[in-house]
């Protein structure tokens, strides 16, 4: 007899306790009788003290005994035969997408990973536990922990690899912790451990089954709008991981229609390739014909809608109203002509409401009421720049001669710029308000306009406000990149985000953040029905289309591990069903047997 | 029950006694007194001695059935059966002796004439906290043949009862009525003995020595009772519910309480 949780024998101290009870506390069954004075005279139980008396074995002592010692061997879970042990097996599976790659003979080498792990399945049997592990930035589960054979066949057959090019670490942690002391651990990739980034692999078998093939791939696409000339334009870069050039075809298409359809002779290498476009045609979709790996062949690139950023110059006429307006020519996707969403005006203005959505930058003496003492100042330095505001990106405000620093009252602005206790430039306003962003210099007298930090502040502070337009921060992402989204007004329903068929929720906000998700292609923000914007998600990875490096080999071996024990439930031991049986009619014999036989008996009597 | 009487008033029956009936019963000397009517001439011819005739005196007996209704009677079924079916047969004996019969069963409840073996049904309820025997005061008849059924498991001093019971009695008969386990209990282990009638309760492992002590104690109760029968000429007989009625009552018979007709 074993027992699966020795623990449980502790309820073996029912016993004493139960015999103590009927020591102590005897609860004798009734029985009535006429002449009770003629026992009275006989020796008589005494109802306590310290005279030792023997314990009388009642059939009620003994059942009570029986059932605790049944039900505290079932606690301790008692087993006829000892535990059976299983194979645990642990299979991290690469789920790059090089492991979609197809050979000449139209297998692939996911094939040949599933036919392996497989064939690992049946060598250790149906009793063998099974967990299968994805590998990727955010390692799963696909099977288990643990699972039957039955149960981690369909996870397997139904595995589809499509990830980016990730590091197998993380995977391989995951697999090891839950592989323990007592599970073989197996990885199964395209590629041999030093290829992988796991030169040091210990501990497992590695069964690399890959195969080399030549392949080539879209690595890199862009899409850029040319609002001038009313086009646009597309940019494709094509790797041939090949000794030889490779002839393909490729077609551009916009919804149900063909824009290009051209034959490329792609040399080994990378290549690049621009596509002029028609404006306002949409998202396009690019396809290569097939070859080895499918995954690369398409991309497809949303048509971005370039933020224009209005600005207002309300500058008075002067050197620094002119060295803005050459600033801000030198910048694209700016306007004058739209409504404002960018003022540039006196300082003294900064205290008055601003229009909704109008930031403001005030050049100049403060206002009246910000100001400390009316004595403005000079500084050649040193500056001292607030580096992570995007505001001061790039800037160095060397050799900058600052004039006419007016000195501010305390906690008026928040600094960005100071010289010694002397803000230069301040931030107002952020959360309920519009920004604002005073520079608290004399334009007319310094040499910031002449300096590069002048179109590098110009420029920061439109691509800041850009940045807070509505609209999507770009329209064409990788695979697993960050979509970071900011809607124009409050959702009106429910938000989805829908991907190749697949609509996930997202929060009812106006800033949004997800993941691009995998496979990609067009990705729609739906508000309710309405759909709000349209993005392109591309699997772009140049190291997942090089299928150069794939081999076949098996590197390491099992280390031996001492198996799971079969944790069945009890009711496949049959000593739990006797010793629940024990049990039972033991209570239920104490209980309503032994009272009813009493009552009997003092009838028949 | 004796079909000739031992005594009782002047009536219809003969007694056992020497009275004024037709019916001849001895000769003895004769006295200076006796009645010259009564002197057998022929034998003083015969025997040149006096003589008188005897007999037989005529009673009219009377019969008080005494029953212990109290519960320790219904400690079981089967004592309560057997109680009441020997109540039945003593029942039925006194009707069929055309006695004037009555059944007590304690002070507080008037006597009532027994006429039919039904008449007995009405009694048996045993639900009386102490024993009919226990209560100082019985109404019993002068000179009745007394009949007393009753387990007698009540502290009591068997001499006194007994006196008690038959004094200006006719004739007594006692019959113990008890189970075989009262008898002769066996060996069970833990108990809570309760009294039936209310008078405690004794928590006792009844064990071999216990068990034999209780048989001691309980043949004393007995064999006092017949010592204490036997000194004032009284008739007793220990029966077991669990005998036949058929043996009980031969048993009875045999005792000279019953007599077969």
């Amino acid at each position: 007899m074993t027992f699966v949780t020795p623990i449980g024998l502790v309820a073996l101290l029912t016993i004493p306790a139960i015999v103590a009870i009927h020591l102590f506390r005897r609860r004798f069954p009734r029985r009535a009788v006429a002449g009770l004075f003629l026992w009275q005279s006989v020796r008589q139980t005494p109802e306590g003290g310290g005279k030792i008396t023997r314990l009388p074995i009642t059939t009620s002592l003994i059942l009570e005994c029986l059932a605790a010692l049944a039900l505290a061997l079932i606690l301790a879970g008692a087993r006829l035969s000892p535990a059976s042990v299983s194979e645990h097996l642990v299979v991290l599976l690469d789920d790059s997408a090089s492991m979609a790659a197809v050979n000449g003979a139209g297998e692939s080498t996911r094939d040949r990973a599933v036919r392996r792990v497989i064939a690992e399945m049946d060598r250790l049997g149906a009793g063998a536990r099974i967990t299968i592990v994805q590998s990727g930035i955010r390692p799963s589960v696909l099977s288990g922990p643990a699972a039957l054979d039955v149960e981690a066949r369909p996870a397997l057959h139904a595995w589809t690899p499509e990830a980016p090019g990730h590091s197998l670490a993380l995977g391989l942690r995951l697999a090891r912790e839950l592989a323990g002391t007592n599970g073989k651990l197996m990885v199964v990739s395209d590629v041999p451990p030093a290829q992988r980034g796991e030169p040091g692999f210990v501990g497992g078998l590695w069964a690399a089954v890959g195969e080399r093939l030549g392949n080539v791939g879209i690595t890199a696409a862009q899409r850029t709008p040319a609002i001038a000339e009313g086009r646009g334009a597309m940019s494709l870069t094509l790797a041939n991981h090949a000794d030889a050039s490779a002839k393909r075809q490729l077609v551009v298409s916009a919804g149900e229609k063909n824009i290009l359809t051209r034959d490329l002779d792609v040399p080994p290498g990378t290549s690049s390739l621009s596509i002029p476009l028609p404006a306002n045609i949409g998202t396009v979709r690019v396809a290569l014909s097939d070859d080895a790996l499918v995954r690369d062949n398409a991309v497809v690139l949303a048509e971005p809608r370039p933020h224009l950023v209005g600005v207002e110059n309300h500058l008075r006429e002067g050197r620094g109203r002119d060295a803005l307006v050459r600033a801000l020519g030198a910048l694209s996707g700016v306007t004058q002509a739209a409504a404002g969403h960018l003022a540039f005006a006196d300082a003294a203005t900064l205290d008055k409401p601003a229009s909704p959505g109008l930031w403001r930058v005030g050049f100049g003496r403060p206002p009246a009421a910000w100001v400390r003492n009316s004595e403005a100042t000079d500084f050649i330095g040193p500056f001292v720049l607030e580096k992570r505001h995007p505001l001061l990106l790039g800037m160095t405000l060397g050799g900058v001669v600052w004039t006419g620093a007016t000195p501010l009252a305390a906690n008026t602005v928040r600094p960005l710029v100071s010289a010694g206790d002397q803000v230069l430039i301040g931030a107002i306003g952020g959360q309920s308000t519009d920004p604002a962003i005073l520079v608290n210099l004399d334009l007319d007298r310094t040499n910031l306009i002449r300096a590069p930090d002048w179109p590098v502040l110009i420029s920061n502070i439109v691509e800041i406000r850009r940045q807070n337009l509505p609209g999507p921060e770009r329209w064409n992402y990788r695979v697993g990149e960050w979509v970071r989204v900011r809607l124009a007004a409050d959702p009106k329903s429910a938000l989805r985000v829908r991907s190749a068929g697949v609509e996930r929720p997202l929060p009812a906000a106006r800033q949004l953040e997800f993941l691009a998700p995998s496979p990609g292609g067009a990705l729609q923000i739906l508000d309710g029905e309405d759909v709000l914007l349209e993005l392109g998600v591309n699997f772009l990875d140049e190291s997942e289309t090089d299928l150069r490096r794939q081999a076949t080999a098996d590197s390491g071996a099992f280390v031996g591990a001492s198996g799971l024990r079969a944790e069945s439930g009890p009711e496949s031991d049959p000593l739990f069903w006797l010793l629940l049986t024990i049990a039972g009619l033991a209570i239920l014999a104490n209980w309503c047997l032994l009272p009813a036989l009493a009552r009997s008996e003092r009838r028949a009597y | 029950m004796p079909r000739t009487p031992i005594g009782g008033r002047v009536g219809e029956r003969l007694g056992a006694g020497t009275g004024s009936s037709l019916e001849f019963q001895d000769y003895r000397p004769y006295a200076p007194g006796d009645d010259l009517r009564h002197v057998d001439w022929a034998a003083y011819a015969r025997s040149e001695m006096l003589a008188v005739r005897l007999y037989r005196e005529e009673v009219s007996p009377r019969i008080d059935l005494v029953l212990d209704t109290s519960r320790s009677i219904r400690v079981t079924e089967q004592k309560l059966h057997a109680f009441a079916s020997l109540s039945a047969l003593l029942a039925c004996a006194c009707a069929s002796t055309l006695a004037d019969s009555r059944v007590l069963t304690g002070a507080g409840a008037a006597p009532e004439p027994i006429h039919a073996p039904e008449d007995i049904e009405r009694h048996l309820a045993f639900e009386r906290p102490l024993s009919a025997l226990e209560e100082g005061y019985l109404p019993f008849r002068r000179r009745s043949l007394r009949l007393v059924m009753s387990d007698f498991l009540f502290p009591h001093d068997p001499d006194a009862l007994i006196a008690r019971l038959a004094r200006d009695s006719a004739s007594l008969s006692l019959i113990q009525l008890t189970l075989r386990g009262e008898a002769e209990p066996e060996v069970e282990g833990g108990r809570r003995l309760v009294d039936i009638e209310g008078k405690g309760e004794l928590d006792l492992v009844i064990d071999g020595p216990a068990v034999h002590e209780y048989r001691e104690r309980f043949s004393r109760l007995r064999l006092g009772l017949a010592v204490a029968a036997r000194r004032t000429g009284a008739r007793f007989a220990h029966v077991l519910c669990e005998t036949p009625l058929r043996e009980a009552a031969r048993a009875l018979a045999a005792a000279g309480i019953l007599e077969p007709a």
